[in-house]
């Protein structure tokens, strides 16, 4: 526990001390990373503490932020006065609202039911918002300004990084929170057993929407926060995307982890900012890994952390060591496959090299890949992402039964550790 | 190149304007049917939710369209089903059925992970922006003229394909061995397996029929609607609509349900309707005119909208959808 | 001993569409008295339960528990006004804790239901009451493990525990000893004498040696329909339940 407290410390000191020395390029990128991080946790409410998948957290998302933006409007044209680093209020009071109205319907139906009906939530707000000009600015969408309050000009990346960081590191500690009060445990008991719920006196309906509209709730701080900080939103908040990427982030980093959405968050957003400017397919190469981690790893990315923490002292690394290293160099094979192939790919099939071919009457230029120049119809070309899939698919399996062998001792050391305690006395036995 | 026809307007010509829209209407929920009788089937009979079910329709219309800009139209239409329903059985084969252990929401991530893949591999390989996939040109003619407009044959098209699909699934379904088998196994899994059925192999079965359904529809359909690589996504949101409102696993409940948003959208579309004119009728129309806001959105202009206020009734009305199980 | 009713059924029925799986039962507990509902298998003895304890309304008739009619009311709504329920196949939350599971019906009997201002370590009463029921259902040392690696027997211990947890004064048990050994359905049957102590209790019960040990008076469902309603001994020596049921066991 107290290893804990301090490493949340050491990267909470990080994270004030570190972006001033950063550009604003950095600064913004960290800004999205602790938005999106928000807006995981929030949506991490729902499907791991309360066990329902929602595919329409845009929509929550969205409305605080347009909720933000129309209080900043009244900001602007001071008919309203409002401390800006107050702001994400108004997004939590609009998530909140709208959660509990969209949570009604979407907890009527579980399973998959719910699914379809939040998504459906969404697109309702996706396709209705680009027409009403009033309230979401047509398809333009709004825009406003950041007010300087108290002595602070929030006119700084630097500034609304920091007022992003205090919001998160808030509303993270009250999504703990939450996880100690009765009310979170009944969420858990819900998550496992619904009906047995309602037979010891509780409305699983009413339960379900308040879970929704408090999830919802910090959702729309996180819209809030991102209003802040473009000071501009449109209808494309409401986007299947948007919903998409919270999904993709919580599983990468672990829905069953406290701390997993946070890291699947900070991941994806840090990566996008450092590949984003290298390739257009970031998208996709975010869709393999998730389908990976969905096929091979479902706790995802905290899932395997929390593995190794529970089980250190059973680790033995002579034996893991080889084993890692091992998977390590299968990745990296395939991987490089995969990028190679991607990259080479995309270039042939862009409108520029189409462009470029019809200006040498057809001709197949050469493309450029890692600072090289390929031939597209030199085997050359081809052999090297063949040669590094097949040294990968040949050493796969090897990797995957050494994996399995070294954490299979793990687990049997837990087992034989386990089993080794007092036989526990039979329930129901009578003490003589 | 205009492939939409003129919509007409309400006010100007009533009665064309029935008609056409409900012509529209139908063909267009005929088309929902092609994509949601597949997915309806796949969840009945396995529980799993395939969210890359549109994005069969989506591949579908690109495997014509490669097929009919290289070689031929019809040679496109023939080949493109087959193809993604080889797909559809890859990926139940190796891909969902390694994950079944973990339970059906895990499933649907997994396909919502695919649906992800194929709009960006879509994306990859045809760029980001609408492609000119088009019917050749002797199959654009008029099917019949009313009140002077031109009804485009390909629409009828259309809806002849989803027909002779619905019988051909009818068919299947109540006069093959392999369809009882399937009707065994949706209600009764354990139970078809023990009287020596292979229900794996039915469910890969379904699955690659489901998907080449799909494929079909996208075939067909992407030569007269945009073919983007949104269109996945687009008609995805309406189909899953379209079975929450039909309810889940009910062939019946789809096809009713797909040819009432058919028809509610295709009529949105031409109606000038506001909350404002509606007031008007107690003389509250010019109030709500200043107030503005919800009151003087038009009908036609939130056409988009209306599937999932339907949905937001029939939730509300009957959960289970219209023909979906009781409990 | 105070003979109240407290749960009454006049004429309840159910019909699943055109299946009439229940018709015209007439039941009354009276408070503190131990009861056995008893009856060959789909005799629609899990469906009366299910219909007192709210999982589907009644199809004709009423159920009155001490005098207020709760026939049409949620389950959670039955089940506040001090009527609860246990499940034939174990029905527990799998990934909490012993302890937890059993704190979640503490919480609904103090009303403690939509919390969220206070963390529950520091209700020392609501955890103090769920440490008095683990003890009682001798789970004591299982506290931390989660239910769903508890063994059937423990399980069907929290089960009990946990029916008992919301502080309802009428308890309904559906075959508690359900797939138990001999030995461990007498240590069952001790701990439900000891645990519904001072309640009143209806049991659906196979095991015909518990229900002549257990309960006061017995009611013989066949068909759906309450074939006979006495004491143990009255409903041993009845033709009428000999002949339908009870047969070779007895006769």
């Amino acid at each position: 526990m107290l290893a804990r407290v301090a490493a949340i410390g050491v990267v909470l000191a990080v994270l004030i001390a570190v972006p001033p020395l950063l550009g604003i390029g950095w600064q913004n990128a960290m800004t999205n990373m602790l938005i999106a991080s928000l807006f995981a946790m929030a949506f991490n409410l729902l499907i791991g503490q309360a066990g329902l998948l929602s595919f329409g957290h845009a929509a929550f998302f969205g409305v605080g932020a347009f909720a933000t933006l129309h209080l900043m409007l009244a900001i602007e044209d001071r008919s309203v006065s409002f401390s800006t680093p107050l702001l994400p209020l108004a997004g939590a009071a609009a998530g909140f609202v709208i959660g509990a109205f969209a949570g009604y319907f979407a907890t009527i139906r579980s399973g998959v039911y719910f699914a379809l009906v939040t998504l459906a939530v969404a697109e309702l707000l996706h396709s209705l918002a680009p027409h009403w000009d009033g309230l979401f600015g047509g398809e333009a969408g709004l825009s406003s300004m950041r007010m300087p309050w108290g002595g602070l000009s929030f006119g700084s990346t630097l500034e609304v990084y920091y007022l992003a960081l205090g919001w998160t590191a808030l509303s993270i500690l009250l999504l703990w929170a939450y996880t100690r009060t009765p009310f979170g445990r009944l969420t858990l008991a819900l998550r496992d057993n619904e009906q047995r719920v309602r037979f010891m006196g509780y409305n699983a309906h009413a339960t379900k929407v308040i879970v929704f509209a408090i999830s919802a709730m910090f959702s729309g701080i996180a819209g809030a926060l991102l209003a802040i900080s473009n000071e501009t939103a449109n209808y494309s908040l409401f986007s299947l995307h948007v919903s998409a990427q919270v999904v993709l982030h919580t599983f990468v980093g672990g829905s069953t982890v406290f701390l997993g959405p946070v890291i699947g968050a900070s991941v994806f957003t840090l990566f996008a900012f450092f590949v984003s400017d290298v390739t257009r397919s970031w998208l996709l190469y975010q869709g393999l890994v998730f389908v990976l981690i969905m096929l091979y790893a479902p706790l995802g990315i905290g899932g395997l952390v929390q593995a190794h923490m529970q089980h250190w002292s059973r680790l033995r690394w002579p034996d893991l060591a080889p084993a890692y290293a091992l998977a390590g160099a299968v990745g990296a094979c395939l991987t490089g496959a995969v990028v190679f192939l991607v990259e080479a790919l995309q270039i042939v099939f862009s409108p520029e090299y189409a462009a470029a071919r019809r200006r040498l009457d057809g001709a197949w230029p050469p493309i450029e890949l890692f600072g090289l120049e390929w031939q597209v119809f030199s085997p050359v070309t081809w052999i090297v992402p063949s040669l590094l899939a097949a040294a990968g698919l040949l050493l796969l399996p090897h990797a995957r039964r050494k994996l399995r062998e070294s954490w299979d001792g793990v687990l049997e050391r837990a087992e034989a550790e386990r089993t080794a305690e007092p036989e526990p006395q039979l329930a129901g036995a009578v003490e003589p | 190149m205009h492939r939409r026809p003129r919509i007409p307007r309400a006010k100007a010509q009533p009665m064309e304007f029935l008609i056409i829209s409900a012509l529209n209407g139908v063909i267009y929920g005929l088309l929902l049917f092609m994509v949601s009788s597949g997915l309806t089937l796949i969840f009945g009979m396995m529980g799993v939710l395939n969210f890359a079910h549109a994005s069969f329709y989506m591949l579908g219309a690109y495997i014509a369209y490669t097929i009919a800009t290289t070689v031929d139209f019809w040679l496109g239409l023939l080949v493109a089903p087959i193809l993604v329903g080889l797909l559809g059985i890859f990926i139940e084969r190796y891909l969902l059925r390694r994950v079944h252990s973990h339970g059906h929401a895990h499933e649907l991530l997994l396909t919502f992970g695919l649906a992800f893949i194929f709009e960006e591999l879509i994306k990859l390989f045809y760029g980001d922006f609408p492609v000119n996939y088009a019917m050749p040109d002797y199959l654009r003619f008029a099917g019949f003229t009313i009140y002077g407009t031109d009804y485009p044959f390909y629409r009828l098209f259309i809806g002849f394909v989803a027909v002779a699909m619905f019988i051909t699934l009818y068919l299947l379904l109540s006069r093959t061995r392999a369809g009882l088998v399937v009707r065994a196994a949706e209600r009764l899994p354990a139970i078809a397996e023990s009287l020596g059925h292979n229900v794996p192999f039915v469910f890969m079965g379904v699955f690659g029929t489901g998907a080449a359904f799909a494929g079909l529809a996208g075939a067909v359909a992407g030569a007269f609607f945009p073919t983007n690589p949104n269109m996945a996504l687009e008609l995805g949101v309406i189909v899953f609509v379209v079975v929450v409102v039909g309810g889940l696993g009910s062939l019946e409940g789809s096809l009713v349900a797909s040819l009432l948003i058919g028809l509610f959208s295709s009529f949105a579309v031409g109606l000038d309707w506001s909350l404002a004119g509606l007031l008007s009728w107690v003389g509250l129309g010019d109030w709500a005119r200043s107030v503005g806001g919800v009151f003087t959105l038009t009908l036609s202009s939130i056409s988009g909208t209306v599937p999932f206020l339907l949905m937001l009734i029939v939730l509300l009305v009957r959960p289970a959808g219209l023909m979906g199980e009781r409990n | 001993m105070n003979r109240e009713p407290v749960l009454e059924l006049v004429g309840v029925g159910k019909a699943f569409g055109s299946l009439k799986v229940m018709e015209g039962v007439d039941l009354t507990i009276t408070a503190g008295e131990r009861h056995a509902l008893i009856g060959p298998n789909g005799a629609g003895k899990s469906t009366l339960f299910n219909v007192i304890s709210g999982m589907f309304p009644p199809t004709a008739g009423e159920i009155r528990l001490r005098g207020t009619r709760i026939s049409g009311l949620a389950p959670h709504e039955i089940n506040r006004r001090g009527l609860s329920r246990s499940f034939q196949i174990t029905n527990i939350f799998h990934r909490l804790s012993v302890f937890e599971n059993l704190r979640i019906g503490v919480m609904a009997r103090h009303g403690v239901r939509y919390g969220l201002m206070r963390p529950i370590s520091r209700m020392s009463a609501i955890n103090d009451e769920a440490n008095a029921i683990l003890e009682r259902v001798r789970l004591a040392r299982q506290h931390d493990r989660p239910a769903g690696d508890l063994t059937y027997s423990e399980q069907r211990a929290l089960e009990i525990g946990m029916t008992l947890a919301t502080g309802a004064d009428v308890i309904l048990l559906d075959e508690p000893t359900a797939g138990m050994s001999r030995e461990e359905t007498d240590q069952a049957v001790e701990l439900i004498r000891v645990v519904t102590e001072g309640k009143t209790l209806l049991v659906v019960e196979h095991d015909m040696s518990v229900v002549f040990s257990l309960c006061d008076r017995v009611s013989v469902l066949v068909y759906g329909r309450i074939l006979a309603t006495g004491t143990p001994g009255e409903i041993r020596s009845n033709r009428q339940v000999q002949e339908a049921y009870l047969g070779e066991e007895v006769a």
